[in-house]
């Protein structure tokens, strides 16, 4: 009963009802909108640093031939490969790379990058998980077809770039580039590398990173074969990936290998630190993959700070319009809510009826605007819109505009918007429920 | 006085006779060593200019300051503005940079790049090509008018340097050196560093004149249009206070 009465008050309510549904859809939505893009972000960025920069658990470390000078190598790779290999539950795939940082120069620009050392054999993976680009990608009118073979990078003293790269470097397949970098002794070095394939960009991730073969990484620095720079292990559910690094940390620890504690930032931040300490030899640095790309989860936490104050904002807006909708609602009808409390309606039922109302208009705008957002979202999606701006797309990590809509978020939204506009009812609702019924009758007559 | 003597003998018999013995290159080594070589401590001014490819020149006016016997040397950027306060601070083997914008001070390379120019710590330190190298005689030739040897010096095990492969162009004449050109590991051309003019100050605490460059002119061989230029000026031997060298005092520059 007090819903129908609910209802019949929304309809009666009209410019008002509406006006009030479509800010709170407009809201839900483009919350929707917003989470939905950040989770695509999150999305790009486990892809783009799990395919490029990390495995899910990393196993690298640091050595040390005097106490001031440090390296980014894992010596004695094998044993510590079947180490891993044999305590990492759910793993799928082990890999190693070689890591550098080099001054990459062509004829027309340069540029500094890191260096991975692959082995294409190994790297099915990553292969799959990369696109070959066009020559029109990368220059201004070059050919579209697709040219390039990234399992050339098998040859010696080859190289695979990203687009960006071989734009910024001026470079097509074919041209050679000299890679310049200090091997561990600090001495200068050098070597010439040919352009074997370009690929499609994959966010901010791929504008530092080459690929080469794992010998001309061995050769720049002069490294041992059995050396590495980061063993990578994948597994079948990358949410265990910190109870597996503990578990491979203990398993290492209990073969005497010495390992540093847990810090959960990418190598490349640790060299002032590790420097700065009195040892040599070798230790090991154990990270999961979201610690490698930690650097980078400001992104993530500046699009969920904006659009968190961004929602805040637009809810009290509409928290303070359902208020006063109600307000003018409880005055409008106050003659109403007298009658009914004249023929015996208690106070707690006039409460609840007008709850139910701001429940219900909640409930189904936060709905439509919810089911028209993923709608959106998902047109979005398949029209795989290209980002124009480089930086936009370095920030986004995607070179079109990526969604990820996530069903407990749009529940949670709407339920929560709901509840919103219930709350916000409360303080009108208790004030038309505690109003005496003859007062309210004097006062509409 | 004695390295002085036994090189003129050398450069006379060398530009009369046969290639010099290893013995006679070690010494041109040594005397290029010795002649730079200050027993007490060292201040200059120092103009950085660099030209790079697709970039404004850049020019830093820096004091480098050193203590030879203690192998400490310091270098304190004073222009432009946005670089005054910056510094790098050599403690024994260690190389810290401090940036005053940030308060910071971080371990670098001993083979750091000063101030991302083409100029390196070395450049501006104490010549020990004899302790850091193994020398062997290439030839007599021509560089412009001048007659040189010309030799190459290939890095002695277990030491570090930046270029493993240096040659040389020493004037035969005064024994300065000319011409250098570092090669890294694979062989490739690195830098071709001129040496246009010598200059030569009295050293109170040597007894003897101390040599230093008055012009050097970095040609990067792989970017190409790279080049760096760096004027030595006010070469002051005097002594330096005693804590100069100290994190605290680089850090007070800038305040």
């Amino acid at each position: 009963m007090l819903g129908v009465i609910a209802f019949r008050n929304l309809r009666q309510g009209g410019k008002r009802t509406y006006l009030l549904g479509i800010a709170l859809a407009l809201v839900t939505g483009l919350l929707v909108t917003l989470m939905s893009l950040s989770n695509g972000i999150n999305d790009s960025l486990v892809r783009a640093a799990t395919t490029l920069a990390a495995g899910h658990v990393n196993i690298a470390g640091f050595y040390k031939s005097t106490p001031k000078e440090s390296a980014p190598i894992v010596t004695d790779m094998a044993p510590i490969k079947a180490i891993a290999a044999a305590n990492a539950p759910g793993l799928t795939r082990v890999i190693d790379r070689h890591r550098g940082w080099a001054k990459a120069i062509s004829d027309t620009g340069s540029m500094f990058a890191g260096l991975y050392g692959v082995d294409v054999a190994d790297e099915g993976a990553l292969f799959a998980a990369l696109q070959v680009a066009s020559e029109a990608d990368y220059q201004d009118g070059g050919r579209a077809e697709l040219r390039g073979d990234p399992n050339r990078l098998g040859e010696p003293n080859s190289v695979v770039l990203f687009a960006a790269q071989a734009r910024r470097l001026g470079v097509t397949l074919g041209d050679r580039i000299t890679l310049r970098t200090e091997t561990l002794r600090g001495m200068s070095n050098t070597v010439d590398v040919e352009v074997v394939a370009v690929m499609q960009n994959l966010g901010m991730m791929s504008s530092w990173n080459l690929l080469l073969p794992k010998q001309t990484i061995l050769d720049l620095y002069g490294l041992d074969p059995n050396s590495t720079g980061a063993i990578m292990l994948y597994l079948d559910d990358i949410e265990q990936s910190p109870a597996v690094m503990e578990q491979v940390r203990s398993a290492l620890e209990e073969e005497g290998y010495t390992v540093m504690d847990h810090d959960p930032r990418p190598f490349f931040s640790k060299f002032e630190v590790v420097s700065g300490q009195d040892w040599t030899g070798q230790q090991l640095d154990l990270t999961t993959w979201d610690d490698e790309v930690s650097f980078m989860s400001w992104i993530l936490t500046a699009i969920d700070s904006v659009s968190f104050l961004l929602v805040m904002v637009l809810a009290i807006i509409i928290a303070i319009g359902i208020m006063n909708a109600m307000w003018i609602a409880v005055r409008e009808r106050t003659r109403e809510v007298g009658t009914l409390r004249a023929i015996g309606m208690s106070q707690r039922r006039v409460l609840a009826m007008f709850m139910i109302e701001a429940t219900a208009l909640g409930f189904i705008a936060t709905t439509i605007g919810a089911g028209l957002s993923v709608a959106l979202i998902l047109g979005l999606e398949a029209a795989a819109i290209e980002i124009p701006v480089d930086a936009i797309r370095a920030i986004l990590m995607s070179d079109t505009l990526h969604f990820v809509v996530s069903p407990t978020q749009i529940l949670l939204s709407v339920v929560g918007f709901t509840l919103f506009a219930a709350i916000a009812s409360i303080w009108p609702a208790v004030r038309a429920a505690r109003l005496p019924p003859i007062t309210a009758i004097q006062r509409t007559e | 006085m004695k390295h002085l003597l036994l090189l003129t003998t050398l450069l006379l018999s060398t530009s009369a006779n046969a290639a010099p013995s290893q013995t006679d290159v070690l010494e041109m080594l040594n005397t290029i060593d010795e002649r730079q070589r200050n027993s007490g401590d060292y201040k200059a001014l120092a103009y950085i200019e660099q030209k790079e490819r697709g970039k404004e020149m850049t020019a830093f006016e820096t004091v480098i300051y050193r203590r030879d016997a203690t192998d400490k040397m310091m270098i304190l950027f004073l222009r432009p503005k946005s670089e005054a306060g910056k510094g790098y601070l050599r403690l024994d083997k260690n190389l810290f940079i401090f940036d005053p914008s940030v308060g910071k001070w971080e371990r670098r390379t001993e083979r750091e790049r000063i101030g991302g120019t083409d100029s390196r710590r070395a450049d501006f330190d104490q010549s020990r090509l004899a302790e850091q190298y193994t020398p062997s005689y290439k030839g007599e030739s021509k560089l412009g008018k001048f007659a040189v040897h010309h030799l190459e010096l290939k890095a002695k095990e277990g030491v570090d340097v930046a270029f493993p492969v240096v040659e040389l162009w020493i004037d035969q004449k005064t024994g300065n050196v000319l011409k250098a050109q570092d090669r890294a590991l694979s062989g490739r051309l690195m830098r071709t560093v001129y040496y246009p003019k010598w200059r030569k100050v009295f050293s109170e605490s040597k007894g003897a004149e101390v040599y230093f460059p008055k012009a050097i002119h970095i040609f990067d061989e792989v970017e190409k249009e790279n080049q760096t230029q760096v004027v030595l000026q006010k070469v002051d031997l005097n002594p330096l206070a005693e804590n100069i060298f100290t994190k605290a005092w680089l850090e007070s520059q800038s305040r």
